[in-house]
């Protein structure tokens, strides 16, 4: 590209370096704020934006060479180098745009590093390091990332386990409003998948343990109910889904016991989620009409399904990306040719101008205001028309990345071809970078 | 006449039906949905007025035949999942019901040889026959219906028992919906179809002189009614799920059965068929 300026990029992810590295260039976002201005203060730095999220901290430059991004992390921790990963040109740009549609993430397809992307955009607009070009790259950037979303299934399914349990209850009892869910024993996991079942609705956690203490500390954790355990089986006649992860060696919920509890129930289902090993729940229970019953390798299999899932449809995933980096590639070459373009129409117009002023003076008072405006459009529609063919194939000519015709242009024409100097307030707010003024449509 | 524009009706059904389908093996095009409910709307119009026109045409003897009986009854069945559609925003029903409208919908369009006698007997022109027909028509469709959707709930069971969690898993909706529509459109369907029962008895002791005549016609609509009466019965201790969906299928395989082997047996029934009253 001219004046040499490129996209750069810099950055280490979880893949490239253990949290005891990422956490050293982590920033606050006020450390950001001025690490982003200091970035952009050196010379060769063009704009800069900075995505710093759990698991990566990425700095990507507009400018002339990858060093300041490079010192970006060198100059936070020496411990980086090595961990380091680099790319310029069409491959950063890719990098940027596999980044916002979830490719590159630990859990392919998760849906928060758009946002993340998003923020870090705005970050950049804020402190007014994002110009045109980072602009143009992240709102291309985001609109990868939703063509991704919608146009592949890379986002579907359950990611984790307390994710597949909610999505089964959902599709047994519907509508959560109205039921309740019983925690037996005190494990971790299953306290995080109450409290997701307590979050799409469900009226009331009921707590149970051995150890009547334990049973009060975590209900008073999450916000539930604790219950003796000697009442377990007139609670499993209340609760709809049961989530068992006591310690205990054998069955806690027998097939005697749920044939009892569902008689009780008078036949209303039940859904046991067994996230103990050894299992607390007979999987015999499941055989049972109304009963459904689940261990936690039955769900750790729905979540590696839809790991297998993703990664078949991350591969429709690239093929997009590619085509939009290729997209990103083609209209900032197209924008290559625009300086030309405009110089020549700026150069015509003006010659139009200059002509059919002399041609006025000459004829003086002979035409009316009618007339003389009719003269004026004749000149403009003669540079119209003149122009039309040669810009239409100057821009096909860019677009297809020919750079030898708008240079031949330039020399055939008499005009300079250079870009013009880049104004160097940048916009305020994305909104306004979002639609970069060109010079010539 | 009212052939052109039933096959123009036939013809928005088409268009539900490929929407609604199209809706369920791609569920995030949610405006597919949109259009089925919207084209379901045109084509119950249309239906109807097919059947306004039918009725000038004929004067109603028309519903006395199996052709008739079957535009009345499809026409009744899109009303139903209309209404359901907006009660209940299931549009996956839709995937499975419009489709088998346009099925039953279909022969009506090319048996066009009138099966039914020219003008109504005077006898049977009462309010009463008006009744009858509708109400048991529309308790067969709330049957038809319930028993798909009877079957949506096997299949969602199966992928939910089957640990399969699959397509199917995606797009049908949950147990317990399924399971509340059963029951209700079951439920339902028992009350008009008693009010159907009822009619007909007083039909017959108009026509034949005697509200019970051991007609095979009225020994299967009676056990057909005490079918459903027993699975509205069951439910209240505790039957639900699997078992009432198969009992639900079960039965409409029976109501389905007992239509087919009643009409196509020439000389089994005088129902719809002999106004005389004579037989004695």
């Amino acid at each position: 590209m001219k004046g040499g300026r490129d996209l750069h990029l810099v950055g280490l992810s979880h893949k490239s370096a253990p949290v005891a590295v990422r956490e050293k260039v982590a920033l606050t976002t006020d450390d950001l704020k001025a690490a982003l201005s200091s970035l952009v203060a050196r010379s060769g730095v063009g704009e800069a934006m900075v995505v710093s999220t759990c698991n990566r901290v990425e700095c990507y430059v507009y400018g002339e060479s990858l060093d300041e991004a490079r010192h970006f992390f060198l100059s936070r921790t020496i411990e980086a180098e090595g961990h380091l990963y680099a790319h310029s040109g069409p491959e950063a740009v890719r990098h940027l745009f596999r980044v916002a549609a979830s490719l590159d993430s630990m859990v392919v397809g998760e849906p928060q590093i758009l946002g993340q992307v998003k923020e870090a955009y705005g970050l950049a607009a804020s402190v007014q390091t994002a110009g045109t070009f980072v602009s143009r790259l992240c709102n291309k950037a985001f609109a990868t990332a939703k063509r991704v979303r919608n146009e592949t299934e890379i986002a579907r399914g359950a990611g984790s386990v307390s994710q597949v349990a909610v999505e089964l209850v959902e599709k047994i009892f519907g509508d959560l409003k109205g039921r309740s869910v019983l925690l037996v024993g005190a494990g971790k996991m299953g306290a995080l998948s109450a409290k997701a079942l307590r979050d799409l609705g469900a009226d009331r956690i009921l707590v149970t343990n051995r150890s009547p203490e334990r049973a009060r500390s975590l209900a008073r954790d999450i916000g539930a109910t604790a219950e003796p355990w000697e009442g377990l089986t007139s609670l499993l006649a209340v609760a709809d889904v049961v989530i068992v992860s006591t310690g205990a060696p054998t069955y806690v919920i027998t097939r005697e016991l749920a044939g009892q509890v569902m008689k009780a129930r008078r036949g209303r289902s039940i859904c046991f989620i067994d996230l103990a090993v050894p299992r607390n729940v007979d999987p015999a229970c499941g055989q049972m009409d109304n009963v459904y019953a689940y261990d936690i390798d039955d769900l750790q299999k729905v979540v590696h399904q839809t790991h297998a899932a993703r990664a078949e449809e991350a591969i429709r995933a690239e093929a997009i990306v590619e085509a939009e980096v290729m997209a990103f590639a083609r209209e900032r070459e197209a924008r290559a040719a625009l300086p030309v373009l405009a110089e020549l129409r700026r150069k015509a117009e003006q010659i139009a101008r200059t002509e059919a002023e002399r041609t006025l003076a000459h004829l003086g008072e002979k035409l009316d205001e009618k007339g003389r405006r009719s003269v004026e459009a004749m000149a403009q529609a003669i540079v119209n028309k003149l122009l039309h063919g040669p810009t239409a194939r100057l821009k096909e000519a860019a677009a297809s990345g020919d750079s030898d015709l708008p240079g031949a242009a330039a020399a055939l024409f008499g005009v300079e071809g250079q870009e013009p100097p880049r104004p160097r307030t940048p916009p305020t707010s994305p909104a306004d970078a979002a639609a970069p003024t060109e010079p010539l449509r | 006449m009212s052939l052109q524009v039933l096959r123009f009706a036939a013809l928005f059904y088409a268009g539900t039906a490929t929407a609604y389908v199209l809706f369920f093996a791609r569920p995030r095009h949610t405006a597919l949905a949109t259009v089925g409910q919207w084209l379901l709307a045109a084509a119950f119009l249309v239906h109807a007025a097919a059947i306004g026109l039918g009725c000038k045409e004929y004067g109603g003897a028309e519903f006395f035949g199996l052709r008739g009986g079957l535009v009345f009854m499809t026409w009744l069945a899109a009303g139903a999942l209309l209404i359901l559609q907006r009660l209940y925003r299931v549009p996956a029903i839709g995937a499975f019901v419009a489709p088998l409208i346009l099925v039953v919908l279909l022969p009506t369009l090319f048996l066009v040889k009138p099966d039914f006698p020219e003008v109504l007997p005077e006898a049977v022109r009462r309010p009463m026959l008006t009744i009858h027909v509708v109400t048991a028509l529309l308790g067969v469709a709330l049957f038809a219906i319930a028993s798909l959707v009877a079957v949506m709930y096997l299949l969602q069971e199966r992928e939910v028992k089957g640990k399969r969690f699959g397509a199917l898993f995606l797009r049908l909706p949950s147990l317990h919906t399924l399971d509340l529509l059963n029951q209700r459109l079951v439920r339902l369907g028992f009350v008009v179809y008693t009010i159907a029962l009822l009619s007909g008895s007083g039909m017959a002791k108009v026509v034949w002189k005697s509200a019970w005549q051991w007609d095979p016609q009225q020994v299967s609509s009676l056990v057909i009614w005490m079918i459903y009466g027993t699975m509205v019965q069951l439910r209240h201790t505790g039957w639900h799920g699997r078992r009432f969906a198969m009992l639900t299928i079960g039965a409409f395989v029976l109501v389905v059965g007992s239509i087919a082997t009643l009409n196509f047996l020439p000389g089994v029934t005088r129902h719809a068929g002999d106004f005389s009253g004579t037989r004695k």
